[in-house]
């Protein structure tokens, strides 16, 4: 007897590592359907969204958020129960969350994947550096990523680090004199300013257009010179794979052996459809997945399904220089200050990296001066002379996992399609709190270095949407959720691909790394499918 | 040892040489050839490889493949002569049977002894064998797929006779017109074609379509053509695609800039402008200023409806189509709400701009379709395609916006005009009579052949049987089998 299988491959999301799949699966003759719970929508249309937007600096405001797939900040979406709001930018459209990033693609280090054995805490990946090496290679490729190859990226001032099989596909675009000015004053003291390797392309790339400094990466960028995650979710479709939008995943039905038999889907009209497949992958988000497999109980004899919920929670710095130094032209983002990204007081204190935004900062300083009764030809005058001298950081620190940093299904609330809604609980720790200290020393010397007046130097913890645990990887099935090759131990033909399954978190932007673990997997679901 | 190597063979295959040296110039001047006769913009392997193959030719009859022509034995032109290779290259006969005249040779006719030498010295010994064919195959329909019916058209069209070195080469007295009408076979594009398909002599360079392209009018014509143009304006042109307030390549002419012009030296880019500030004049009867002549935008319509109240539903609904908002959400981020470009204009106005001002809104229509992708040495220019971003109603929407505030208002879109534009333009008369009865597709055919064989009687009676009989056996000459590739 012969089963029927609607695909070869069902893939649960349509986001960046979602659609790079089906477009590598697809490519190789596998009958792939991609599944999203919200719209395709053109990217004029955000645009639009956001010029009549009220609220510009609502990174999720020009998106979707229907009442069937709401957005994370539609009200009462994500409730949280910890000490910390936790509430990350996350959206419901094909192409998914890289609608609104800030591009940054570093890779990993070599030791932050061998945190436990190297410092005595967190946990260690069950795959190397090398072993992955070859996929980012591929993901920076399919991204059209722009770095500088010359480098220590590990802000040792050494060699060109971490080792690298290919060049960035892109070379780094020129300094801004923003970023320029800070590092001639700031490196002087012995900071290590480093290139952040982003998906803004500064030449043609895959059918996208050069950078030109709009600044507007979050939440739009006008022109998608900035990846996301569409742009492959096309090439997927081109390719053969189905994409089905309007098709929210609310069950996963397990079968015999162990299987994954199939994926229910709901329509926001109520229309149910039952998906069969030889294999499936989950690669709807660090919080959504969790929440599907614990409703679906599926994947959690680990009972670690949603535990170890990790970001790399920060806090920020602002202030005005002593120097008009022009933030805001260019890219938002174009790099920062690497000492403290490895080193043996990993076994004390959080890894740091110190981020330097370049958004247009107007609306800040104008809300500033206004809420301290500046106006008429003074408010003109004094929004000026700020805007031109604001210098922001934007700290981040390593998290390490606990088991009770979890995403829970609500067990009070629904959306529209009749979905638990989430709960988030998360609390820091010592560990960052440790980190924190030292970094607040760094803003010290950083102000005094530009003889600044500081506007915030003590904001409290903050988002940084990088969402990691929930869903994690290892090499012991009592201790882990997936295995190195993002398979779930109880379900052989179940695949997690999202930066849910990174088991230490490193202080970098997890994007890539969570692509390149997904090419890895794809290409092991092609030789099995 | 390599080039040594190289040298000897040459010693002994060509012309005499006497040294490395003397192989490495004809090399580096086939290389120049190539340059001029914009081999790689079709001949560009799809993997990026040198004369690989495998670029798609969309001609009026359907979809021509470039083939690869590197020195690969098995897939390529690695066992050809030289003499089998000139007369492919000018007379659209290689060994594997005839080519379409997607490859310009009836232009290529013209190309003299010593060029054609050193193009072949230059594809044989220099480039690095590629050793696979193009993935998809040339499939024109019934009748056009028989390929001996150019034995007859060829007849027609392919009459060219090679010029003279001493006049072409550098500083020849012909140079400008060797680079205009053999090399750079500008005609291919932008002269008009007859019911037959070959090139109307009686007004060369007066513009026509391609692929849904436009190439316009560049006679000399001050108004319907490039009399407007300076010298140095056209030079700047070929060498960067790109002259403010007038004109910014795409399509085609971008492939032709990158691959071809813009490694051209002064000289002959100069050569190249004079020429065509000489070719006698054509008035479009119907064009009344310059296409680039819209000076300023026109004031905007009032300002666009309200969007309304935002609701889920309206934050996902796409389908407008409001010239004016969309606009305002598509282009405007980098041609500017006023159509002005950027300051620097590394985005362009959109009026004087010849793909808004021109004769027809072909140009506008498939810069929105496919976007623009140009890069010289000099920079590059990227415009991302709204082929999946906009409906064929709002890209005629947003087209007859842009026309009606910064080119030639005089003429609208339609959502079923930029679907033919998309679908490679207007069909030739001859396939559009060919469509409409399968009876008389078949009496044209026979009539196409019939047509082009009795001209071809008059010119060369011992073709006679391969023109109403075209199986191998009538083949007439040595090396020539009926191989589709």
């Amino acid at each position: 007897m012969t089963t029927h299988y609607d695909a070869d491959v069902i893939i649960v999301g349509s986001g960046v590592i979602g659609s790079n799949m089906a477009h590598v699966l697809a490519t190789q003759g596998k009958s792939v359907i991609l599944l999203e719970a919200g719209v395709w929508i053109p990217r004029w249309k955000i645009v639009e969204n956001f010029r009549t937007s009220p609220r510009k600096i609502n990174r999720n405001d020009p998106y979707p958020s229907q009442p069937w797939a709401p957005n994370s900040y539609s009200p009462g979406y994500v409730e949280n129960t910890g000490s910390f709001l936790f509430r990350p930018g996350m959206l419901r459209l094909v192409g998914g969350t890289t609608w609104h990033w800030g591009g940054a693609t570093w890779r990993f280090l070599p030791n932050d994947m061998k945190l436990k054995t190297l410092y005595g805490v967190g946990r260690d990946w069950p795959i190397s550096y090398d072993d992955l090496e070859p996929w980012y290679a591929q993901a920076e490729y399919r991204l059209g990523v722009s770095g500088a190859d010359d480098q220590d990226q590990s802000g040792q001032h050494g060699a060109p680090y971490p080792p690298r099989s290919t060049p960035y596909p892109v070379k780094a675009e020129a300094q801004t004199y923003y970023f320029r000015r800070l590092k001639e004053r700031i490196g002087a003291e012995g900071y290590e300013f480093l290139h952040e390797p982003h998906v803004r392309t500064n030449q043609p790339w895959d059918g996208r257009p050069a950078c030109s400094g709009n600044n507007n990466c979050m939440p739009v960028c006008p022109i998608g010179a900035l990846y996301s995650g569409d742009v492959h979710a096309r090439h997927a479709e081109k390719a053969g794979c189905r994409v089905l939008t309007d098709s929210t995943v609310f069950q996963i039905e397990k079968g015999a052996k162990g299987l994954i038999e199939a994926v229910h889907c709901r329509s926001s009209k109520g229309v149910e459809t039952r998906l069969k497949a030889r294999t499936f992958v989950l690669a709807c988000n660090g919080l959504e997945i969790p929440k599907l497999m614990l409703v679906s109980d599926v994947g959690n004899s680990s009972d670690l399904v949603g535990r170890n919920l990790m970001d790399h929670t920060g806090i920020g710095l602002q202030f005005i220089a002593d120097e008009p130094l022009w933030p805001g032209r260019g890219p938002i983002q174009q790099g920062g200050i690497f000492n403290w990204r490895d080193g043996p007081f990993r076994a004390r204190h959080a890894a740091i990296k110190h981020a330097i935004n370049n958004a247009v900062p107007n609306q800040e300083v104008a809300r500033i001066l206004i809420d301290r009764g500046v106006v008429g030809s003074k408010l003109d005058h004094d929004i000026r002379h700020m805007a031109a001298r604001w210098v922001e950081f934007s700290t981040t620190f390593e998290m390490l996992p606990y088991s009770g940093n979890r995403i829970t299904p609500s067990t009070t609330r629904k959306d529209a399609l009749g979905i638990p809604t989430m709960v988030v609980h998360y609390d820091t720790d010592d560990y960052i709190a440790a980190g924190a200290a030292k970094a607040k020393e760094d803003f010290v010397r950083f102000v005094k270095i530009m003889n600044g007046t500081i506007i915030d130097d003590n904001t409290g913890w903050q988002n940084r949407d990088h969402l990691m645990g929930t869903v994690i990887m290892g090499d012991d099935p009592a201790h882990s959720v997936v295995t190195h090759e993002g398979r779930c131990w109880d379900h052989p033909n179940l695949f997690i691909a999202s930066t849910g399954v990174i088991p230490a978190s490193g202080v970098v932007n997890p994007t890539l790394a969570a692509l390149a673990i997904g090419l890895r997997t794809a290409d092991i679901i092609a030789r099995e499918t | 040892m390599k080039r040594l190597l190289i040298a000897t063979i040459l010693l002994a295959a060509c012309r005499p040489c006497t040294d490395a040296r003397a192989a490495d110039s004809v090399i580096a001047r086939g290389a120049y050839v190539a340059r001029m006769a914009d081999c790689a913009a079709c001949h560009m392997g799809n993997d990026g490889t040198p004369f690989g193959g495998g670029h798609v030719i969309e001609s009026p009859l359907g979809s021509i493949v470039a083939p690869n022509i590197t020195p690969s034995r098995q897939f390529g032109i690695g066992n050809w002569t030289e003499a089998q290779f000139a007369r492919a290259v000018r007379r659209g006969l290689s060994p594997d049977g005839h080519l379409y005249p997607a490859m310009p040779y009836p232009a290529y006719a013209g190309l003299s002894d010593e060029d054609i030498h050193a193009l072949y010295v230059y594809l044989k010994w220099s480039i690095v064998p590629v050793e696979h064919g193009p993935s998809v195959e040339t499939a024109l329909p019934f009748p056009f797929n028989l390929r001996t019916l150019m034995v007859g058209w060829n007849a027609l069209y392919a009459r060219g006779k090679p010029m003279k070195h001493a006049d072409t080469a550098s500083g020849g007295s012909k140079r400008g017109e060797y680079l205009v009408t053999v090399t750079g076979h500008c005609g291919s594009c932008h002269t008009p074609r007859n019911i037959l398909l070959g090139e109307d002599q009686s007004r060369q360079l007066a513009g026509a379509s391609v692929g849904g392209w436009f190439a316009p009018n560049i006679t000399s014509d001050p108004i319907s053509g490039i009399g407007g143009w300076s010298e140095d304006e056209l030079v700047i042109y070929f060498r960067t695609g790109a002259v403010v307030g007038k004109s910014h390549a795409a399509g085609g002419m971008a492939d032709a800039i990158e691959h071809g012009l813009s490694h051209l030296d002064d000289d002959d880019l100069h050569a190249i402008a004079r020429h065509l500030k000489n070719v006698p004049p054509i008035r479009d009867a119907n064009t009344t200023q310059p296409a680039y002549g819209v000076a300023s935008a026109r004031p905007a319509p009032p300002e666009p409806v309200d969007l309304g109240v935002r609701t889920p539903d309206s934050l996902t609904d796409a389908t407008d189509t409001d010239g004016a908002r969309l606009y305002t959400a598509a282009c405007a981020a980098c041609h500017q709400a006023n159509g002005e470009g950027t300051a620097d204009q590394f985005y362009p106005s959109l009026y004087a701009n010849t793909a808004t001002g021109g004769p027809n809104p072909q140009n506008l229509v498939m810069a929105i379709v496919k976007g623009v992708r140009r890069s010289t040495h000099s920079g590059f220019a990227s415009m991302p395609s709204f082929e999946h971003e906009l409906t064929d109603d709002q890209i005629a929407a947003v087209s007859n916006y842009v026309l009606n505030r910064f080119g030639n208002a005089s003429l609208s879109v339609s959502a079923s005009d930029v679907s033919a534009i998309k679908a490679g333009g207007e069909k030739p008369l001859l396939l559009r009579l060919m469509g409409r009865l399968d009876i008389a597709a078949m009496a044209g055919a026979l009539g196409f052949g019939g047509l082009a064989g009795g001209a071809a009687i008059l010119r060369r009676k011992e073709r006679i049987k391969a023109q109403f009989a075209p199986s191998p056996e009538h083949l007439p000459e040595q090396g020539e089998h009926l191989t589709p590739r």
